[in-house]
């Protein structure tokens, strides 16, 4: 770990480690170009790297599975290892961080004192909130009290992958320990959201580039995401779609179609419900992604996944008081429900007029008083 | 009395029609208009959306000669804008039409329209004829209300809010794109709006069999009223109508 509070900028720690220049720009343009953003502004972001302090980062973990951690220092780039645990002060991370224990929280507490305001907080999981918060605990104080104690004085909050953003599995029904997403427990504060389970390891290092350079979070979208990472479908940048609209669909793992690579819709892909960047940027350094396997998108990145099951299905179960079953099944029923009642009220009909007394001129308008009595 | 059911005897007509029956204009032509415009929409709407749902024909070949699925999608949207054209143009024609556009409008807030519909309900069920009504009685005004108002709105809502993901940041998204959010995500949005496009036919099916059986039991020229706009009636009627 590097020595906390460190007022270098990124490219002089990166020098120190013996990266070189031209490795140096090359990680500016790709990142600026994974941003969207216009190659002239690839010279703001290299000056952002060369002369701006690294921003002190405490990064959290709560209920979580560490699988963001694994993605972020995977990020795809020959020596993106090194640009992103340089990229900010990494002050304080409890997974990998050599200190431990108390020394730890200490760090924590004095990084608070020192910087108020001044600190990035990424947040990894979520806080259960159930029975007082007593499901995740860190030396001995509940993690829902170290994540508002911590959040208290930031800058601002990046809510790493699905857990922190919106929940996860954790969060799943019916969620016994009370998990819920950062967003749900601290307001006044800016939060930006990178779902994904975990979000793709470039997403996470433009994210951070971006607040980096320009100082502020980047353009979120309604539920605070990054909209340059998470403006669009799945479905609509996968290299499958012309199969979708051609109504060819892959109908079991191992049938001509799949072979043939067509569309998995039928076999329960989300991608046309997901917002994400797989499609496009995909993952490892732009090997594949899910679909690209053969594979449907099991939407990682959105609210309820877990709840949105099973996954090989493209209709799950829908829950409506007292029932749960998918749409068709639920229609399906209501539509033969209702096809009985209208068939037995037409048989009751038919009888009854079969054996009804002939209705006379006479009884006719006057029998309309006496029956509605 | 038990035995007898209000059934109308054209026999009855015989030799002297205008002792049993009026006629009135009570459908204006945007009434039947929208309709029937609705009505056509609505299955098309339902049989597309379902084929959405499951896509049963697989065409086989190079995908560039094909556009099954897509072409279904283009029918579900174009029939979609009818729809809401229709639906909107009715609204609107609620409130400059004749009295009869506004009839069935669901009192919900007072006893007497509850004890109305209770009381239709009960005429129903015990196959006597329902009570006749110049526009539309309070029941079929509830029905109305809830099924293609209420949840044509849902459908409508959450129909754009689907169809603005196509282009984020858009002109439909900036109107409708809350919608997803709220009810928990795109997937969800899907099952609902799915799940809800099964009220229509359930509702098809009870709408067809009243009116037919309203239709013969009061013999009052009620499915014909739906094209030509005139209602037969007999003077007793007029007194239910309000
Ligand atoms: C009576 C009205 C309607 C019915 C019964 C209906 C029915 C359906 C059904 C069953 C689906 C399949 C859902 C799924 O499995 O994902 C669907 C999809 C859809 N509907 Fe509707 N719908 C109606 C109105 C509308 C309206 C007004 C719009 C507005 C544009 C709309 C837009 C859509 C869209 C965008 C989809 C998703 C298509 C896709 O995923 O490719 N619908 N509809
Ligand atoms: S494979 Fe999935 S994301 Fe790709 S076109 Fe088919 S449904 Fe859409
Ligand atoms: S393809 Fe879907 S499930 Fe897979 S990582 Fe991307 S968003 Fe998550």
């Amino acid at each position: 770990m590097n020595k906390p509070f460190s007022p270098a900028s990124t490219y002089d720690v990166l020098r120190q480690h013996g990266i070189d220049r031209r490795d140096f720009l090359q990680f500016c343009i790709t990142t600026a170009a994974a941003m969207g953003l216009d190659a002239a502004m690839v010279p703001q972001v290299v000056s952002a790297m060369e002369t701006k302090p690294r921003i002190p980062v405490i990064w959290l973990h709560g209920l979580e599975c560490t699988c963001c951690s694994e993605s972020f220092i995977r990020s795809s780039h020959p020596i993106a290892q090194d640009i992103v645990l340089n990229m900010i002060s990494l002050d304080y991370d409890d997974t990998l961080q050599a200190a431990a224990g108390f020394q730890v929280e200490e760090i924590r507490q004095k990084l608070i004192k020192e910087h108020p305001g001044g600190y990035l907080l990424a947040v990894e999981g979520n806080a259960p909130t159930a029975d007082g918060g007593v499901y995740c605990t860190v030396g001995g104080n509940t993690f829902l009290n170290v994540l508002m104690e911590t959040a208290e004085h930031a800058k601002a909050i990046i809510a790493w992958g699905s857990c922190a953003s919106n929940g996860c599995v954790q969060a799943a029904r019916p969620n016994p320990t009370g998990a819920k997403p950062i967003h749900e427990l601290i307001s006044g504060k800016p939060i930006i959201n990178v779902p994904g389970c975990p979000p793709i390891a470039e997403v996470m290092t433009g994210v951070l580039t971006y607040i980096l350079t320009f100082d502020e979070l980047p353009e979120l979208d309604r539920i605070g995401r990054p909209k340059m990472f998470y403006g669009q479908r799945i479905h609509d940048k996968c290299y499958r779609r012309a199969f979708f609209d051609a109504g060819q669909f892959v109908e079991a793992w191992d049938d001509e179609g799949a072979r043939k690579g067509w569309c998995l819709y039928k076999m329960g892909c989300r991608g046309p419900t997901t917002y994400n960047s797989c499609s496009n940027m995909k993952w490892n350094g732009g090997v594949s992604f899910p679909i690209g396997s053969g594979h449907g998108c099991i939407g990682c990145s959105e609210a309820n996944f877990w709840d949105n099951g099973p996954f090989y299905q493209r209709l799950s179960s829908v829950v409506v008081p007292g029932i749960e079953a998918t749409p068709d099944k639920i229609g399906a029923v209501l539509g033969v429900a209702t096809a009985i009642g209208v068939g037995a009220h037409l048989t009751a009909t038919v009888a009854h007029r079969l054996s009804r007394k002939p209705i006379t001129d006479k009884d006719q308008p006057t029998a309309d008083k006496t029956e509605q009595e | 009395m038990a035995n007898v059911v209000r059934l109308f005897d054209p026999k009855q007509l015989e030799g002297h029609p205008e002792k049993f029956f009026r006629q009135a204009y009570i459908w204006e032509l945007p009434v039947r208009l929208t309709h029937w415009v609705t009505g056509i929409s609505i299955i098309v709407l339902f049989l597309t959306g379902l084929y959405i749902g499951h896509p049963i024909l697989a065409p086989a070949g190079e995908p560039a000669n094909h556009f099954v699925m897509g072409r279904v999608r283009e029918v579900h949207f174009a029939a979609a804008l009818i729809f809401i054209v229709s639906f909107l143009f009715r609204i609107y024609w609620f409130w400059v039409g004749n009295n009869y556009a506004r009839s069935g409008f669901p009192y919900i807030w007072r006893a007497a329209w509850w004890r109305e519909v209770v009381g239709e309900v009960i005429e129903y069920l015990k196959l006597r004829r329902g009570r006749a009504y110049l526009g539309h009685n309070a029941l079929g005004g509830a029905s109305y209300t809830f099924f293609i108002v209420l949840l044509g709105w849902f459908e409508i809502f959450t129909g754009l809010a689907l169809y603005s993901e196509v282009n984020p940041g858009g002109p439909l998204d900036r109107l409708f794109g809350w919608v997803i959010p709220l009810i928990g995500g795109s997937y969800k949005t899907h099952m609902y709006h799915h799940l809800v496009a099964w009220a229509f036919p359930v509702f098809v099916l009870m709408h067809v069999y009243v009116v037919l059986y309203d239709a013969v039991t009061l013999g009052n020229g009620l499915v014909g009223s739906m094209i030509s706009g005139h209602k037969f009636y007999q003077r007793e009627d007029v007194q239910d109508d309000k």
